[in-house]
């Protein structure tokens, strides 16, 4: 039994300790994930707007692209892996609607300091719905 | 012999369940603080980013600029966050206006343990000019 003695309280702080690794990692995800839903939530909005504003399809495209990465860069986040998709009316007509979607995966496999490892992801989605001015001024 | 060590360990387990109630709950708490800060880090990013970004509308003028980022960054973080530093910097390129925003300050502690961490942001906008 004297053996034993505090033996009790060594398997406590082993046993928190090696509870702690998983749990500090499933909060570097569970944080990653948080930022990238902030992230994908601006982009789409900022994209619409942007793009309902323009006046031709290759100028709106342009704005959601920059949009996207602006916002994305702003968060701290690489605009590699995201998946931007877009729809609006021909010519981008008054009353339309522009349609932006963005996709981001955050990697499971990673670890604070140790960076992403290729493998198992979250994929994030934000949609955002812009109703171009019905009284928009345009050229020509 | 075996009496005598029976006496002498009297006490002891709830000693040691004292000190393992302590520890376990330090890592509890800091975990819940380190979850609490990486939350207020998003949200210090994310506001900064709306600021640059409500700051960028037209017809907006150097001081209302300056307003609006402190006010956006007020309402989006004030409760975690507190800045020490708010750049706003704006200029023309092309027929776009362009606002940058550069945010320092720290995050208040929100844990047990009475840790300030410092943080910075920074967040860019681009909108149309104003057209004279």
């Amino acid at each position: 039994m004297t053996r034993e003695r505090g033996q009790a309280l060594l398997e406590t702080i082993l046993l928190g300790l090696l509870l702690m690794i998983p749990l500090v990692w499933l909060l570097s995800i569970l944080a990653d994930v948080h930022r990238s839903a902030l992230a994908t939530t601006a982009a789409v909005r900022n994209a619409g707007a942007d793009a309902a504003r323009e006046t031709s399809v290759t100028a709106a495209s342009r704005a959601i692209d920059d949009a996207v990465s602006r916002a994305l860069a702003d968060h701290g986040i690489a605009t590699s892996g995201a998946r931007v998709r877009w729809s609006a009316p021909p010519a981008l007509r008054r009353g339309g609607a522009v349609e932006v979607e963005v996709s981001l995966p955050v990697s499971v496999l990673q670890a604070p300091f140790l960076g992403r490892i290729a493998g198992p992801a979250i994929w994030v989605n934000a949609r955002h719905v812009t109703r171009i001015d019905l009284f928009r001024s345009r050229d020509g | 012999m075996r009496a005598l060590a029976v006496l002498r360990q009297r006490g002891s387990a709830p000693v040691e369940t004292i000190f393992a109630f302590v520890f376990v709950m330090t890592l509890a708490l800091g975990a819940i603080q380190i979850a609490f800060s990486l939350y207020a880090r998003n949200i210090v990013m994310t506001s900064t980013h709306e600021a640059a970004r409500a700051a960028v509308e037209r017809g907006r003028t150097e001081a209302e600029v300056h307003a609006i980022v402190r006010r956006v960054l007020g309402q989006g973080a004030g409760g975690v966050f507190r800045a020490t530093r708010v750049e706003v910097v704006r200029h023309v390129e092309g027929t776009r206006l362009v606002v940058s925003v550069a945010v320092a300050g720290t995050i208040r502690s929100l844990g047990p343990f009475p840790a300030s961490l410092p943080v910075t942001a920074r967040a860019g906008a681009a909108g149309e000019a104003a057209v004279p």
